[in-house]
């Protein structure tokens, strides 16, 4: 049944040139892994009949209940191409044998983390759109995924069968559809575009589009039709192809070409005569049983069908007719082999995005070459559960060197620093496997440029890490990931009997470890929390949690639980002053607001506690207005040294003051990780120095009396400075039909978010709209929103910003400080506030 | 009550003149310290009298000495030990709460103190909570409660109710041997109560025994707890985390009283702590029940968050906070192999009771490991720098493969008893850090690395002295591995001998005034 063996795929591993790595990206439901099967099909996995309705790489039982994708899968598949269709192939290539190792993720924003694994190990993307629905809001968010990886994207604009069979549409309708689906994909591309990767847009003249049905499994692209007509009209491929889209018409009765529409009723563009009418044509004519007018037209076409399948009525027959027509595997193959690099085209531009280290030392050197001979350089970036419970796969791409069964590894995990010990281990490899759907298959060893899944190193290895030779102590570690979502929406939980905490210790680590995105953390409170980056993938990482990795044991959920951060709206109202325990030692401080943009700055990395500093006060003075020299003074970053925090230092002539830097930046880190309002982490507050008094003696400023204090007067100038509480707010993107627009608009405001735009989707009756939402609001909301449009409205939410809410959360009774009560009931503190005059002392 | 009662100055002479003590440490909290003149003001009259009788009877004595001592370094519910024997003390009177802890040289006695209880509430809210529970119940209390048990029970158990199943902890003795002289321990401690001949557990807990029927454990039974939401209480919701426990509390309604306006704040405050003294009650008591304890088992949670975060640490403080609780230095030994068999560093600290403003001056400790009595020895580290532990949660925090159960162990000999978990050989597992989410690597796999750093960590620390620092990257907790590495990486690392700049400089005229506010300030402000 399935045409090729482990040991033909491992020999072609071999031939980088003939090697695809590519990923299947696009908007949820959009038909990526219906499109997927008959890949698979094609590879002989599974039957041609089912392809469409297996969905192959949905490989869990709640993928397929849903129908949607939740992790990404990966499969090798082995094509022999022919001589005949390789002939216009310009690019190196070593025989007709070509491995595609394909990686079909999920759509759903909850899920891009996959998707960001996915492309780091993938050199081109497959990019589905829906013909009817167009370039949706996760359909960019991939594409820009797509493109800071340096992926190369093709696109297929899928569901093709709609027009045909649901939509009714006739070609000149259907040509402004694609066309449009096309150019708006282009106008993303070209945003993103980098010099480095050269021309990233999809042209269907040039065979980097494809047309889809997923469903039914055929597809085209132009290439097939113009090798069709090339010779019918005597001209050359190319030529042909460029005819066949755009602004070119043809008459039949004149057998004219011309750029504009002649106005006869027999001339139409050139894409419409030769490519959908034929398509219209044979399907209305399966879909109608007219047996005796279909059996010319395909032997016509030199389309030759089975006896048994002739027996085949209505939209079976279609199918068929169509798969052996127009099989999607070919055209969309085509496409990717002709259009996609391989690794040793695309390591040569992605060394320098993949590399964190020097790229003229020998590492770098290996990946650009993709060298199979040189030092190993392995980017694990996702773990896959196994069959025996409990044990994980590291999935990964050979980016340099082989890796073998029994190889000794350096694993570099994502704190590592190049020189020093930490996150560091060396441990052997127990065996090398490639991927073949559900099946996995052991190999001796896998060279570079291609996919590989691990056994043995998953307890080292959280969610991913670099792994090298075990003698190359100088390779630096390849860049981490940058993931589009964050983890926003947490949960406690806890097991229901109690003997089961090691069963849930354990089964949170192996969570931890099969997602990229879920955290698993303890709080002060001594509760486990699990953070997702929505509701849905933390139901699902819950499940996962419950049924696979406690083995059943029942746990107790509590109600999400959304982090605030806390920040200040103006400038304290005056200097506060703590005294040290000893009233020897006084501190004075103001807070402030940061400028706006700068906490974000912070966090985008632009500004960090590692830049140099004339770098730093240069983009400090020129972009937030900073004075040059106090630029220069900021003593520290925090929460983690790294927070959007800070503390500056304004004094002048004080001595000793270099005594107590280190005091003073403990006692920030600590407050700015509790704040004072509900011990939640500051946000956006730079805090001012304004003077320190000490006593002469040493012993009597020591950290013992420094860094309390300096807690508490951080506190007392936040309290000072109007503290405000920051929500995490999500963009929420619906797409729904124009009738569900009231619907919309009511639910989104119950739950306070607002509309900032409303957009029909031209040549659509859809309308997209965008709204802000709070994450505190977005529970239910999905269920809420479907139930208030009869199901016609679907949300996408993605964290966006914090936003600062209005009410001061020290005015009893109101909504903040009702807020700020419950945050500190659910940690235990005291329910009231400490007062302001706990932490500022009176002269 | 009246003041020799609740003083027992009876039993107190009592137990010197039947031991023969000639030099007497009377040790009391610093809030009864008020009281001690009178205590031995009436003491030394009670000897004065037994020693008249005694001579009727032919002896000749010497007189007895006693010593009020105060200000203990340590909780001041131990027998301070050291202390005492500044002074050549051959026993020790100990006045106030207590936690039990054994003592390891002098023989004590203990005063507890007699608070009053309102018997008839405390028994039909018993006998009602009785009726309710399917468990037997198992009745503790607060050792200043013990005077009261006995009627208690009593009361409680004359309807003889054959159903009412309520069991008693027996009334400990107020005496106390070293433990060395077990022997001596066995004869003297009389079983208040109890179920004789009976194989079976005994539990002790601050001072407390019973035992339980064979097969049997706590797990089968309802705690009722008589007493205030004390330490010694909090002490029994841990160990017994996993029984219904029922505080039937004793709330002191506080009048404050014009008095307390002359002693400064600090005073003030101490004295509200103190309310279960009979002596500084201003007002009745309330009694009610209290069964929601959502509060107390917090700290249970608290403190397996506290483990967690000890195992991520690189330095730990071990702080003795105990010179007189047996066993305390063979358990510090102990600590100290244990961390550094987990490849952490281990420094000792003697500091008396530990403050905030104390530890913070160790900034470098990722955590400290507190040795004292059990009743001292949760400190809920909210307001540190680094938080404080007790020696069992370092054995569950740096012992690889061992877990957190839910059983929890408070006194420390108990764990020296322990039998040690047996460390699976080298699990192969990196170990997962809750507070970063991820693995963590650890040093105890890599012996040799670790001495390697050892002997060069001085050579590493001037290495990065040379190095050029951003100068923002100060203070990381956690990233240094022992003291002189984290000297390396502050800002500010001491004095520097001025080396080129050898003449004198020219004298200065400082401040004057006092810290609170300088001269110069106050004339500005």
């Amino acid at each position: 049944m399935v045409k090729f063996t482990a040991e033909e795929l491992r020999r072609i591993m071999d031939y980088k040139h003939n090697i695809r790595n590519m990923s299947v990206i696009a908007h949820v439901d959009h038909g990526k892994s219906t499109l997927t099967d008959s890949l698979v099909a094609a590879a002989g996995i599974i039957a041609q009949e089912v392809a469409g309705d297996v969905r192959m790489t949905d490989t869990r039982a709640d993928e397929a209940e849903r129908g949607i994708t939740i992790k990404s899968t990966g499969i090798s598949l082995y094509y022999e191409m022919t001589d005949d269709s390789l002939k216009n192939f310009k690019g190196e290539r070593n025989g007709n044998e070509y491995l595609i190792n394909l990686i079909d993720s999920p759509g759903h924003v909850d899920f891009s983390s996959e998707v960001t694994a996915a492309l780091r190990i993938t050199d081109g993307a497959l990019v589905v759109v829906d013909c009817v629905e167009g370039v949706c809001v996760q359909t960019e968010t991939v594409l820009r995924q797509a493109l800071g990886e340096r992926i190369r994207p093709v696109l297929t604009v899928n569901k093709m069968d709609r027009c045909f069979l649901e939509l009714q549409v006739d070609g000149e309708e259907a040509y402004q559809t694609f066309q449009r689906v096309i150019e708006n994909a282009n106008v993303i591309m070209a945003t993103y575009e980098d010099p480095l990767l050269g021309d990233v847009q999809v042209y269907p003249e040039k065979g980097t589009v494809a047309f889809s049905a997923g469903l039914h499994g055929w597809a085209f692209t132009l290439t097939n039709f113009a090798k069709m007509y090339a010779s019918k009209f005597g001209v050359d491929e190319m030529k042909m192809m460029e005819r066949l889209w755009g602004e070119n018409f043809f008459d039949p009765a004149t057998k004219k070409w011309t750029s504009k529409n002649t106005g006869s009723a027999t001339c139409k563009r050139g894409f419409v005569q030769f490519c959908y009418e034929p398509i219209k044509q044979i399907i209305n004519t399966c879909m109608n049983d007219q047996k005796d007018k279909l059996w010319p037209m395909l032997q016509k076409l030199g389309v030759t069908m089975k006896s048994e399948e002739k027996d085949l009525m209505g939209k079976a027959l279609m199918k068929r007719v169509m798969q052996t027509w127009l099989p999607a595997s070919t055209a969309l193959l085509e496409m990717m082999i002709f259009h996609l690099p391989s690794p040793s085209t695309a390591q040569k531009y992605r060394v320098e995005n993949l590399y964190e280290g020097p790229l003229d030392d020998q590492y770098a050197a290996a990946i650009r070459a993709c060298d199979p001979e040189g030092p190993l350089m392995l980017y694990v970036s996702k773990m896959i559960p196994a069959s025996d419970k409990g044990r994980f796969f590291a999935f990964g791409r050979v980016f340099s060197g082989r890796v073998s069964t029994g190889l000794k590894v350096r694993i570099m995990g994502p704190n590592y620093v190049p020189g020093e010990k930490k996150d560091l281990y060396v441990k052997s490899v127990q065996r090398t496997v490639i991927w073949m759907g559900k099946r996995q298959e052991t190999v001796e060893d896998v060279p570079c440029g291609n996919t590989v899944a691990l056994v043995g190193l998953d307890q080292f290895i959280t969610k991913n890490a670099t792994l090298t030779n075990e003698k190359e102590v100088d390779a630096h570690p390849i860049r981490a990931m940058k993931f589009s979502v964050s983890p926003v929406v947490r949960v406690a939980v806890q097991c229901k009997v109690a003997s089961d905490l090691p069963k849930l210790v354990e089964g949170l680590k192996r969570l931890a470890k099969s997602d990229p995105m879920v955290v698993c953390t303890i709080e002060e409170s001594g509760e486990h929390i699990v953070a997702g980056a929505g509701e849905l993938h933390l139901e699902i990482c819950l499940k996962d949690l419950q049924d696979d990795f406690m083995g059943g044991a029942e746990i107790i959920k509590s109600d999400p639980v959304v982090s605030f951060r806390e920040t200040v709206l103006e400038r304290s109202c005056r200097t506060v002053m703590s005294k040290s325990p000893n009233k020897h030692n006084r501190l004075y401080m103001e807070a402030r607001p940061m400028e706006d943009g700068l906490a974000e700055a912070i966090d985008d990395g632009k500004i960090g506690p590692r830049d140099d500093p004339k770098v730093r006060s240069k983009i400090l003075s020129e972009e937030y207005g900073w004075d040059k020299d106090l630029a220069k003074k900021i003593w520290c970053f925090g929460p983690e040294t790294t927070g959007p925090n800070m503390v500056v230092d304004m004094c002048k002539g004080v001595q000793y003051l270099n005594e107590i830097k280190d005091s003073v930046v403990a006692g920030f880190q600590w407050a700015s990780k509790e704040g004072a309002l509900a011990e939640e982490n500051m946000r956006a507050i730079c805090f001012e120095v304004c003077d320190v008094v000490l006593h002469a003696d040493a012993i009597h400023r020591g950290g013992g009396q420094i860094i309390p204090t300096a807690r508490r007067v951080f506190y007392a100038s936040q309290l000072t400075a109007k503290p405000r509480l920051l929500e995490p707010v999500y963009l929420v993107e619906i797409q729904a039909p124009e009738q569900a627009l009231g619907g919309i608009y009511s639910v989104l405001n119950q739950k306070r978010g607002h509309v900032f735009e409303e957009m029909q989707r031209p040549g659509t009756p859809l309308y997209n709209i965008k709204a802000y939402l709070p994450v505190i609001e977005s529970f239910g909301f999905s269920s809420t929103l479907r139930a208030a449009t009869s199901g016609q409205a679907f949300p996408q939410c993605v964290f966006d910003h914090w936003d600062m809410m209005s009410s001061d959360p020290l005015e009893t009774g109101s909504q903040a400080s009702q807020l700020v009560a419950d945050i500190r009931k659910r940690k235990g503190l005291k329910e009231q506030m400490t007062p302001l005059s706990e932490y500022e002392d009176k002269l | 009550m009246d003041f020799e009662s609740n003083y027992d100055i009876v039993g107190s002479a009592q137990f010197i003149r039947t031991h023969d003590f000639t030099r007497v440490a009377l040790q009391f909290p610093d809030h009864l310290l008020k009281d001690s003149t009178r205590v031995v003001t009436a003491l030394r009259k009670r000897l004065q009298s037994l020693k008249k009788i005694d001579v009727t009877e032919g002896g000749h004595e010497k007189d007895v000495g006693l010593f009020v001592m105060a200000d203990t370094a340590y909780g001041s519910c131990c027998v301070d030990e050291v202390g005492a024997s500044h002074i050549n003390a051959d026993s020790v009177i100990h006045y106030g709460h207590t936690c039990f802890s054994p003592t390891t040289n002098l023989p004590a006695f203990f005063v507890f103190g007699k608070a009053s209880v309102c018997i008839p509430d405390c028994v039909e809210s018993m006998s009602k909570y009785a009726l309710i529970n399917s468990k037997p119940i198992m009745v503790l209390f607060g050792l200043e409660y013990a005077h009261s048990i006995q009627q208690i029970k009593e009361r409680l158990l004359k309807p003889s109710d054959p159903k009412l199943e309520v069991h008693f902890a027996d009334v400990p003795s107020s005496v106390m041997f070293p433990s060395k002289d077990t022997k001596k321990i066995n004869g003297l401690q009389e079983p208040a109560s109890g179920y004789h001949g009976e194989s079976g557990t005994t539990y002790s807990i601050g001072g407390l025994t019973w035992k339980l029927p064979e097969g049997q454990s706590m797990d089968d039974y309802s705690l009722f707890w008589i007493g205030l939401d004390d330490s010694a209480f909090a002490n029994v919701v841990l160990t017994f985390n996993t029984c219904d426990i029922v505080l039937m509390s004793i709330v002191v309604v506080k009048i404050p009283i014009k008095i307390m306006n002359l002693f400064d704040s600090a005073i003030l405050e101490a004295r509200y702590e103190l309310d279960w003294w009979q002596d500084f009650r201003y007002d009745a008591n309330e009694n009610q029940m209290v069964t929601d304890l959502f509060q107390q088992r917090r700290i249970l949670k608290r403190r397996y968050y506290l483990v967690e975060r000890a195992k991520d640490a690189n330095i730990v403080g071990i702080l003795v906070g105990t010179l007189g609780v047996a066993g305390y230095l063979h358990i510090i030994n102990q600590m100290m192999e244990l961390i550094t068999g987990a490849g952490k560093k281990a420094y000792t600290l003697v500091m008396g009771r530990p403050n905030p403003a104390k530890l913070a001056n160790f900034p470098e400790c990722d955590v400290f490991l507190y040795v004292s009595c059990a009743q001292s020895a949760l400190l809920d580290s909210k307001e540190y720098l680094a938080p404080v532990i007790t020696p069992f949660e370092a054995m569950i925090a740096f012992n690889r493969g061992s877990q957190w159960t839910g059983a929890y162990v408070m006194e420390f000999r108990d764990l020296i008893n322990l039998p040690q978990t047996e460390v699976a050989d080298q699990e192969e597992e990196a170990r997962f850090s809750f507070l970063k989410g991820g693995y963590v690597e650890d040093f105890g796999n890599q012996e040799n690395v670790e001495e390697e750093r050892e002997a060069l960590a001085l050579v590493n620390a001037t290495e990065k002295a040379l190095q050029l620092r951003n100068n923002s990257n100060a203070i990381v907790k956690g990233n240094a591995r022992s003291g002189a590495e984290f000297l390396a990486t502050r800002s500010y690392q001491g004095l520097n001998m001025p080396i080129e700049n050898i003449s004198p400089e020219p004298y200065l005229i400082g401040r004057r005034g006092r810290a609170s506010g300088y001269e110069d300030e106050k004339n500005q402000q």
